[in-house]
């Protein structure tokens, strides 16, 4: 099955590089933590909950999706246009679908391995936060979605600047507004109506919901499970009909 | 066994390749021949399914190679001319990966993986990351990798650049014998003698247009297998004849000093396509 042959490439990707790969991880969330959390936050409170309990979910959705967006979309955007080696993978008989699929999983699998880091840190930190399955189920599904986006941006991608262009564009403003470090109640109505439709704002939401106890909001759920499903699609179609690949 | 129908490829507007037609037989090992941007590479990332078509077919007994035809892809391997290698993986995770690719049962992989690594002197650099191997090394790895699944058409784009004549020969060795047990081979190359050797049949192409198909020694026959390799102050120039007593009534004629020689595919290559190898 490629779905396998594509987890085993991930993983031997790991195997070589797992101390950068955890280094380069950890080290955003962190100092997010740090500067948000112990230095502008650390006598607010949000929603009657304190600024570390608001923080934490927000800092694990987007340690996923940066993790799951990277590990799939620089690594392929590199292996597409630097090294040539995805032209190995299209001339052999995989399946392009399972392909995809399986690059999806593996980029949400890094993503789970580095928002894991960042819940024991938090946990170090005594941040008061309640974990559950659905908890890592949500990471999980988050990291689906961007790693989908990742396939997605390596595919359309024409240069090694144009993935870090998407990157600039794309996943940095989502790290920021994404109900990350920040209500999306306090935005402008302007501003809020678009925060609202990203899909970081619902895996925030859906951890923070988890952490404080709460019923996940099964909408936001459904709005991930969307955005993951069209990702993978418009990446499909681009493997499959691009002319000049 | 394959079959180009009418192929046309454009690059935005710029056509690329022009109405290509032609037939590869089963077990045959034919050759792309011509200069740099003649369309050649293209043809092959065509047949391979890198690139898709403009307009027209190419057909593996009668089935259309598409990007998701997973059985007829089976069939097929590519030597591209570039080195298309994860950096970061092992010679040993190289041969692995393409196993699982073409989902070759585990025992099977590693055993034949051990015979061409062994074959190509590559199994004492088995352990090696790919960005630590040399060029040559880099090449015959990435042979090693398109024969393990044992295709029925291989496609070699430029595969013996960068290795030295030892290598080279070894190369052609395993890939003749491969041919003879059945293997379908589509090699291009600017090593005249490589095409001369090797191929059965030959296909001239020019600014993505086919010239002629033939075998090596009918294009040198049109010709005219004699050459006369004449040096003067304007330079060396040659002539060609159908026999030696001809080459020789004109080589009486010369003032300047002249060579007899057997003419090659590199003449047919100058003469046909109007310029040297680039």
């Amino acid at each position: 099955m490629a779905i396998l042959t594509v987890l085993w490439e991930k993983w031997i990707e790991f195997k070589h590089e797992w101390l950068k790969i955890t280094g380069t991880a950890m080290i955003s969330p962190i100092l997010y933590l740090l500067t948000f959390g112990l230095g502008l936050g650390m006598d607010k409170v949000v929603d009657g909950h304190s600024y570390m309990a608001f923080l934490i979910p927000g800092i694990i959705a987007l340690t996923t999706m940066n993790a799951s967006f990277n590990a799939i979309g620089m690594s392929l955007n590199v292996q597409r246009l630097y090294e040539k080696s995805f032209d190995n993978v299209l001339a052999s008989p995989t399946p392009l679908g399972q392909y995809i699929i399986g690059q999806m999983i593996g980029g949400s699998l890094r993503g789970m391995y580095a928002g894991s880091l960042i819940l024991g840190i938090a946990y170090i930190f005594g941040a008061p936060i309640q974990v559950n399955l659905i908890f890592f189920l949500v990471m999980l599904l988050n990291g689906m979605a961007f790693s989908a986006l990742g396939v997605m941006a390596a595919i359309i991608s024409k240069t090694h600047a144009d993935i870090s262009r998407f990157s600039t564009f794309v996943i940095l403003p989502m790290t920021f507004i994404g109900n990350t470090f920040f209500p999306v109640a306090n935005m402008p109505s302007l501003l809020k109506s678009v925060v609202q439709v990203l899909p970081l704002t619902h895996s925030s939401s859906l951890l923070r919901q988890i952490s404080y106890g709460e019923p996940a909001s099964l909408a936001s759920f459904f709005i991930m499970v969307v955005y993951t499903i069209v990702f993978m699609v418009v990446a499909l179609i681009k493997i499959n009909i691009s002319k000049n690949l | 066994m394959l079959e180009l129908i009418e192929i046309e490829k454009k690059f935005q507007e710029k056509k690329i390749l022009e109405n290509i037609n032609f037939k590869v037989d089963k077990g045959e090992f034919f050759g792309l021949l011509g200069s740099n941007g003649a369309g050649k590479t293209t043809m092959i990332k065509l047949i391979s399914t890198l690139l898709l078509p403009s307009h027209g077919k190419i057909l593996l007994d009668r089935n259309e190679i598409t990007r998701n035809n997973v059985e007829i892809k089976k069939r097929i391997t590519t030597v591209t001319q570039e080195y298309t290698l994860r950096g970061d993986m092992s010679v040993d995770e190289i041969m692995e990966y393409q196993g699982r690719l073409y989902r070759i049962p585990r025992e099977q992989r590693k055993r034949d993986s051990k015979d061409l690594l062994e074959f190509c002197g590559l199994m004492e650099h088995r352990k090696k990351r790919v960005r630590e191997l040399s060029g040559g090394m880099k090449r015959k790895l990435m042979l090693c990798r398109a024969l393990l699944p044992k295709p029925e058409l291989v496609l070699l784009d430029e595969p013996t650049v960068g290795l030295d004549p030892f290598s080279r020969r070894q190369m052609w060795d395993l890939i003749s014998g491969l041919n003879q047990q059945g293997m379908t081979f589509i090699l291009t190359t600017h090593y005249m003698e490589e095409a001369q050797m090797l191929c059965k049949r030959i296909a001239l192409i020019d600014e993505g247009r086919l010239l002629d198909i033939a075998p090596p020694l009918e294009l040198i026959n049109q010709l005219g297998n004699i050459a006369v390799e004449v040096v003067s102050p304007g330079g060396i120039q040659q002539e060609y004849f159908r026999n030696r007593e001809l080459a020789l009534a004109y080589a009486g004629s010369l003032n300047d000093p002249f060579t007899l020689r057997q003419t090659n595919l590199e003449d047919v290559f100058i003469k046909r396509l109007g310029r040297g190898i680039d």
